[in-house]
């Protein structure tokens, strides 16, 4: 057995606490977002663009208010606008799902790009922002909630519904188009809290700063089988391992340095070796994509 | 005596066609009243009109004397009228419980306890029993249909519209059900019911309702009228009973030996199952939805692994591919029509040459013998009466009846040794089953040998020379004295027997 115990002591346990449950609060916030549409049979590629943009309007209008409340419902706002786009297309105009996901990330991708570019002064002042503790209260505080929606609730049971046949459901009066607007106005809520958190936690607006967290967000709900626990699990593995390679960086591996790559690579590694080994269980929602 | 339910008038256009023509109808309230005609009737537009589903484009419907209008199904359950369509509505992955309340919970917040013993009351009313916490895609078909009806109970309907109730039932589960049904109708509850099986309108049912092309035909209490009388009204003509050709088999053409089948659970689906068939006769598969027909008909097309061993003659099948065995002459009529049989955006004559695209005479080299494939689009269309336009047009432009004939029309060209037909007549009128029969016992007659699962024990019974049953995966052979014995037969089609 190679001796590895090297590696454990170069970890700060205290700081990995506090780390992971930095790194994992927006991909629960992100991945519960998922949820909320994937269980209505939306399909939602577009978590990462819409994180984006509530990142950008949360960081620019909390720096040019100097007010929290107003920084955060800007980004909340932009994220339910998206969300609201992407049902308008998806059921109204029946575009496919995942190209409708795909152009609102690029959508946000190049808008907040733009508007970083445009006006780099915007990014000079302090921002006026809610401690990362309130995020952290509302991502854990979203999973008890969602958890509690979809077992005994009215609306959680139709959201099953819908998102397993929504042909089915209408024979039962249900009106798909409408659970699914509750749905995605659920989604807005909370990848705008997903983005709001990842700009108050880097202090200020930078280009592209989710960084594929959008990505991770839907993998982990994808790993959780659709379901909040478990999503929680998968969220919370991610932003484990993610900082784990930041307190592993620089250190040898059996004697060899290895390049800090690796190490930045390590937790999309694990979320792939997890996905493909687990996720194979795990079932969709039926009616995924169904009109 | 009132009139539970008054449709006057009725008149629905779906664009320029037109489905329902000045259609009348008046149900007692406390009776069973079935709706009968051929598929395309407007047996079920004309339900789906009373529960709010479509609404009528000309017309006025009154329920107890009062006149009401529907925008959706959902004023309609508020008016105490509840459907259960052909197509289930139960979805599988919610479970029984949550199936029964969706649509018509108690309140925003659903107390499932609470739920269950109300659920278990309904059910033992309607001495129907239920793991309501299964998921509902573990339930059988006829339990499902119970569930159905207790949806309706769930909703305190109390017009209670069936479509095709009995098309999963074993004959004794159905006469059960008829006998539950009497029981809801003496506590007040009207009932309609649609279906094409005319022995259970004469056995169980009040007053019944004749429709033909989208125009009432009749409506008559059951007991001024009978069978034949009935039928001659639906078909607009007199129905020649089949008389059957005597049955004179050959050397035993296809036989499966200890076949086991794996089902899509990793349930062993058809276990250990032998049987033989010989050259011609017509052979039907009895039983109820489920029992392995499925799994049977995959396995000897080579579509999934089996063990055990199938001979067609001489010729050992059991490792052939799907294509050998196509070559080999065995034919099928798949049950689903759009994703087993045909492809849809292709044309007529492409998909007349499906499946037969490796048989002698369609191959030319590498190529397709078009003159071939002309000849055989012509002979898809001609066997049995078809309406189309041209040979070029897209499959999916025809009707479902006519799609049928030419995919039933398929399985007989080019010398079929093996027919199988799983639900041959699905989707067409009794005059046109009545063809297809007549086609595939042509084929017995010319040597072939034909395996037959149908649902409906009836038509088994008419027109085949032996019937096996198959129930939870096992084969077994009814007697010959016991083949003209429904009650029989159904008895061995859920292991009582």
């Amino acid at each position: 057995m190679i001796d590895l115990t090297y590696l454990v002591a170069a970890i700060s346990f205290g700081s990995l606490l506090t780390s992971t449950l930095t790194f994992s609060a927006p991909l629960i916030l992100g991945a519960l977002g998922g949820l909320c549409s994937e269980r209505s049979g939306v399909i939602n590629i577009g978590l990462e663009g819409k994180m984006l943009a509530a990142a950008c309007a949360t960081g620019y209008i909390a720096q040019a208010s100097q007010n929290p409340i107003l920084g955060l419902t800007a980004g909340i706002f932009v994220a339910t606008l998206l969300a609201m786009l992407h049902w308008t297309l998806t059921q109204t105009y029946r575009i496919d799902h995942i190209i409708s996901g795909m152009g609102i990330n690029a959508l946000c991708a190049g808008g907040t790009s733009l508007i970083s570019k445009t006006f780099p002064e915007l990014g000079s002042k302090q921002m006026a922002a809610f401690s990362i503790y309130v995020y952290w209260l509302c991502a854990w505080t979203a999973v008890i909630a969602i958890w509690w929606i979809l077992k005994s609730t009215r609306g959680g049971l139709r959201l099953y519904a819908v998102g397993n046949d929504p042909d089915k459901s209408r024979q039962m009066g249900i009106k798909p188009g409408k659970v699914r607007l509750q749905a995605l106005l659920g989604t807005g809520l909370l990848t705008g809290l997903a983005g709001a958190l990842i700009v108050t936690n880097a202090g200020s607006f930078s280009d592209g700063m989710t960084s594929g967290r959008g990505y991770i967000a839907l993998a982990a709900l994808i790993l959780g089988g659709w379901r909040p626990w478990p999503t929680l699990i998968a969220a919370v593995l991610f932003g484990l391992f993610d900082s784990l390679q930041l307190q592993l960086q620089g250190q040898p591996l059996f004697g060899q340095v290895i390049p800090g790559e690796f190490w930045q690579a390590l937790p999309y590694l694990v979320t792939l070796i997890a996905l493909a080994g687990i996720a194979g269980k795990s079932r969709a929602p039926a009616g995924l994509g169904k009109p | 005596m009132t009139h539970a339910v008054q449709m006057i008038g009725i008149t629905k256009l779906f664009g320029s066609v037109e489905a329902l023509r000045d259609v009348d109808l008046t149900v007692q309230s406390g009776h069973i009243h079935a709706i009968v005609g051929e598929n395309g009737a407007g047996k079920t537009t004309l339900m789906k009109v009373l529960y709010g589903a479509h609404q009528a484009s000309e017309g006025q419907i009154k329920l107890n004397g009062e006149p009401v209008s529907f925008r959706d199904s959902k004023e309609a359950i508020a008016a105490g009228i509840g459907m259960v369509s052909q197509h289930y509505s139960i979805i599988p992955e919610l479970t029984c419980l949550q199936n029964l309340v969706l649509g018509a919970e108690p309140g925003p917040v659903i107390s499932y306890a609470a739920a269950e013993s109300r659920a278990n009351e309904l059910a033992k009313q309607m001495g129907f029993q239920f793991n309501w916490h299964e998921e509902a895609s573990e339930i059988s078909p006829s339990q499902g249909q119970k569930l159905e009806i207790l949806k309706l109970l769930w909703r305190n309907a109390k017009i209670l519209i069936l479509d095709e109730p009995t098309a999963m039932l074993a004959p004794d589960d159905a006469d059960l059900l008829y006998a539950k049904l009497h029981e809801l109708t003496e506590q007040g509850a009207t009932v309609l019911v649609v279906t094409h099986r005319l022995p259970e309108v004469m056995e169980h049912c009040d007053e019944v309702t004749v429709l033909r092309g989208g125009k009432l035909i009749d409506s008559c209490p059951v007991s001024q009228t009978n069978p034949a009388e009935l039928a001659e009204k639906m078909v607009g003509q007199a129905v020649t009973e089949h008389s059957p050709i005597p049955c004179n088999p050959g050397e035993t053409l296809l036989a499966v030996r200890n076949l086991v089948v794996k089902g899509d659970k990793g349930n062993d689906a058809v276990k250990d199952a032998s049987f033989e068939l010989k050259s011609g006769e017509l052979v039907g598969i009895a039983g109820v939805d489920g029992n392995g027909q499925r799994e049977l008909f995959y396995a000897l097309m080579g579509t999934r692994h089996s063990s055990g061993e199938i001979y067609l003659g001489n010729q050992n099948l059991t490792n052939a591919s799907t294509a050998e065995r196509i070559q080999a002459g065995i034919r099928l009529i798949a049950e689903d029509r759009h994703n087993e049989a045909v492809i849809e955006d292709w044309s007529i004559a492409d998909n007349a040459i499906l499946g037969l695209q490796r048989t002698n005479r369609v191959l030319a080299g590498r190529s397709i013998n078009r003159n071939t494939q002309a000849e055989l689009a012509k002979n898809v269309t001609e066997t049995f009466p078809t309406k189309f336009d041209n040979v070029n047009q897209r499959f999916r432009d025809l009707s479902g009846g006519n799609q049928q004939k030419v995919v039933a029309a398929r399985s007989l060209q080019e010398s079929p040794q093996v027919v199988l037909a799983f639900q041959p007549t699905r989707g067409i009128d009794l005059y046109v089953a009545g063809l297809v029969y007549d086609g595939l016992i042509k084929a017995t007659r010319e040597g072939a040998t034909v395996l037959v699962v149908s649902f409906d024990l009836d038509e088994l019974m008419t027109y085949c020379d032996r019937i096996l049953v198959m129930n939870h995966g096992e084969i077994a052979e009814v007697p010959a004295e016991l083949r003209q014995d429904r009650s029989a037969i159904g008895r061995m089609m859920v292991g009582a027997e």
